[in-house]
C-alpha cells in the first residue's frame, strides 16, 4: 500500500525548498519515500512513484534516482547542491529539493504527518 | 544526440574493440597444433618446426601442457651441439596458457604482458586444443573487419528507419570518471522511451546498464559499454582492460565488495552491483581473468514470450 500523497504536501512536511521542479510538480503523486545514502540500495528498489531523501549530494544521487524512475530527490542536512546536479535534475525531469533537516528527522516528520492525516 | 567517444584519439577503433571482445580465442586459434611428448629430442622439434614453418612447439603429457620449446631454445641447443637432449632439458617449464572460451581481447592483453610469441590454448579440462599467434589474430581481424565493412556498406545503401528500434552503440568509460558514469544509461533510457518501450522494461535496462557503468568507472582501469538493440532484445556488454576479478563467484555474492573508501563515499561499493545486474537480466554471463579484464553480458527480452522460448 502506497502513501498516495502529493509532492507539495511531503515537501511541506520537511520545510524543503524547491531547487528545480518540472511544471506541475506540486501535484506529482508519491507512493514511496526512500531514505538512503547508499545508491546501491536505491538501485535495488523496485518501488514506483518514489521520493528519495539522501544526504549524498552528488550527481550520482540524481542519476540513481532517475535510473529507478523516481519523481523527486530531497537533499537532506542543508548540503550544498551543485550546478551539475541541478542541470541533471532538469535534464532528467526530476524535482530537486533541499531541506535543513537531517535524513532521520525528515523521515520522522513525514511519519508524523502520515499519522495525523 | 551527442556522439560519444569523439574525443577519443582512436575513435575508429571502437568497432575493432567491440570485435576483439566479441570473438572467442577458440574461433581464432590454430586447432591443428604440433606438440611433442617429454621423451622427444630437440632434434625432433627441429624437424617439426622446419617442416611446418612454426616457431614454438608445446610439450605435452597426456594432453596437458607441461612446457614449450621455442625457436630460441632450439638455437641455444644447436649452438651447444646438444640436439640429442630431451626437450625437457631446454623447454620453458612455466607456460602461460589461455582458455579457448576467453574473449580475444584477453589474448591480445597476454601478448602485451608476456614476451612470448605464441600461447598454447586449453579447454575446460586443461587439455591442449590449439595455439595462438599474432598471425591468427591479424587474419581474424581482417576477416571480421571486412565482413563488418560490407555490412556497413550495405546499411549505407539501405539506411534504417530513424524511428526503428535498432541500435548498436559503444561508450568508452574511464577510471574514476564518476561525472560521466551514467551518461550512457540515460541516453539509452531516452532512446527506449522515445520508442514507447514499457517503463518497467526501461527501468531494468537502465539499472543493468548503470550498475555496469559504475563498475567500469569504480573498479576497472577503463573499458567500454556496448548496446545492441533490436526488436526482440536489448543486449548490454561491458568490457574492461583489467585488473580482472580473482574470484567471480565471490563477486557475484551480495555484499561482497573490493571497493575502497572513496568509492563508498560516492554511495557505491556495497557489493550489490553485479548481483543487481543479474537480478534485472533475463540472461547474464560474466567472464574474467586477472591481468586481462572482465566481460559481462546482460540480455533483457522485450517480448516475454521470446524469453520463455529461449529458456
Amino acid at each position: 500500500m502506497g502513501l498516495n500523497m502529493d509532492l507539495k504536501q511531503l515537501a511541506g512536511a520537511i520545510d524543503a525548498d524547491l531547487v528545480w521542479g518540472p511544471d506541475g510538480w506540486e501535484e506529482v503523486n508519491i507512493e514511496t519515500v526512500f531514505a538512503s545514502d547508499l545508491m546501491s540500495d536505491v538501485l535495488m528498489s523496485d518501488r514506483d512513484e518514489m521520493l528519495l531523501i539522501t544526504s549524498l549530494s552528488t550527481e550520482q544521487a540524481i542519476r540513481s534516482a532517475s535510473i529507478v524512475g523516481s519523481e523527486a530527490v530531497v537533499i537532506a542536512n542543508s548540503k550544498t547542491v551543485t550546478e551539475g546536479m541541478i542541470e541533471l535534475a532538469r535534464d532528467q525531469e526530476i524535482a530537486l529539493f533541499c531541506t535543513r533537516y537531517p535524513k532521520y528527522e525528515s523521515c520522522v516528520r513525514i511519519g508524523r504527518m502520515l499519522e495525523s492525516r | 544526440m551527442r556522439e560519444e567517444g569523439m574525443e577519443e584519439p582512436l575513435q575508429s577503433s571502437l568497432r575493432v574493440q567491440e570485435l576483439i571482445y566479441g570473438l572467442r580465442i577458440g574461433e581464432v586459434m590454430t586447432s591443428r597444433v604440433f606438440a611433442v611428448s617429454r621423451n622427444c629430442t630437440m632434434h625432433d622439434v627441429r624437424v617439426i618446426m622446419k617442416k611446418n614453418a612454426i616457431s614454438g612447439v608445446p610439450v605435452v603429457d597426456s594432453k596437458r601442457v607441461v612446457g614449450i620449446v621455442t625457436m630460441n631454445d632450439l638455437m641455444n641447443a644447436l649452438e651447444q651441439g646438444r640436439m640429442d637432449d630431451c626437450v625437457t632439458v631446454w623447454m620453458a617449464g612455466e607456460v602461460q596458457t589461455l582458455a579457448e572460451d576467453m574473449p580475444l581481447s584477453f589474448a591480445i592483453s597476454a601478448f602485451g604482458k608476456f614476451p612470448f610469441r605464441q600461447f598454447p590454448i586449453v579447454n575446460r579440462k586443461n587439455e591442449l586444443v590449439g595455439i595462438i599467434t599474432f598471425r591468427n589474430i591479424n587474419l581474424a581481424l581482417i576477416r571480421e573487419l571486412s565482413r563488418q565493412l560490407r555490412e556497413m556498406e550495405h546499411k549505407h545503401e539501405h539506411p534504417p528507419d530513424p524511428e526503428s528500434l535498432v541500435l548498436v552503440k559503444v561508450y568508452q568509460l574511464h577510471r574514476y570518471d564518476f561525472e560521466n558514469g551514467g551518461r550512457a544509461s540515460s541516453e539509452i533510457k531516452q532512446f527506449l522511451k522515445q520508442r514507447g518501450i514499457p517503463a518497467k522494461l526501461i527501468r531494468r535496462v537502465a539499472v543493468a546498464s548503470y550498475e555496469l557503468e559504475i563498475n567500469l568507472v569504480a573498479h576497472s582501469i577503463g573499458g567500454m559499454l556496448g548496446f545492441d538493440i533490436n526488436r526482440d532484445r536489448i543486449k548490454i556488454s561491458s568490457h574492461d582492460r583489467g585488473p580482472g576479478i580473482a574470484d567471480v563467484d565471490k563477486a557475484m555474492t551480495e555484499g561482497y565488495s573490493t571497493a575502497n573508501e572513496w568509492i563508498r563515499s560516492q554511495g557505491f561499493g556495497a557489493g550489490m552491483g553485479l548481483p543487481n545486474v543479474r537480478r534485472v537480466s533475463d540472461d547474464f554471463a560474466i567472464k574474467s581473468a586477472v591481468g586481462m579484464g572482465t566481460m559481462v553480458q546482460a540480455v533483457i527480452y522485450l517480448n516475454p514470450e521470446e524469453q520463455n522460448e529461449s529458456q
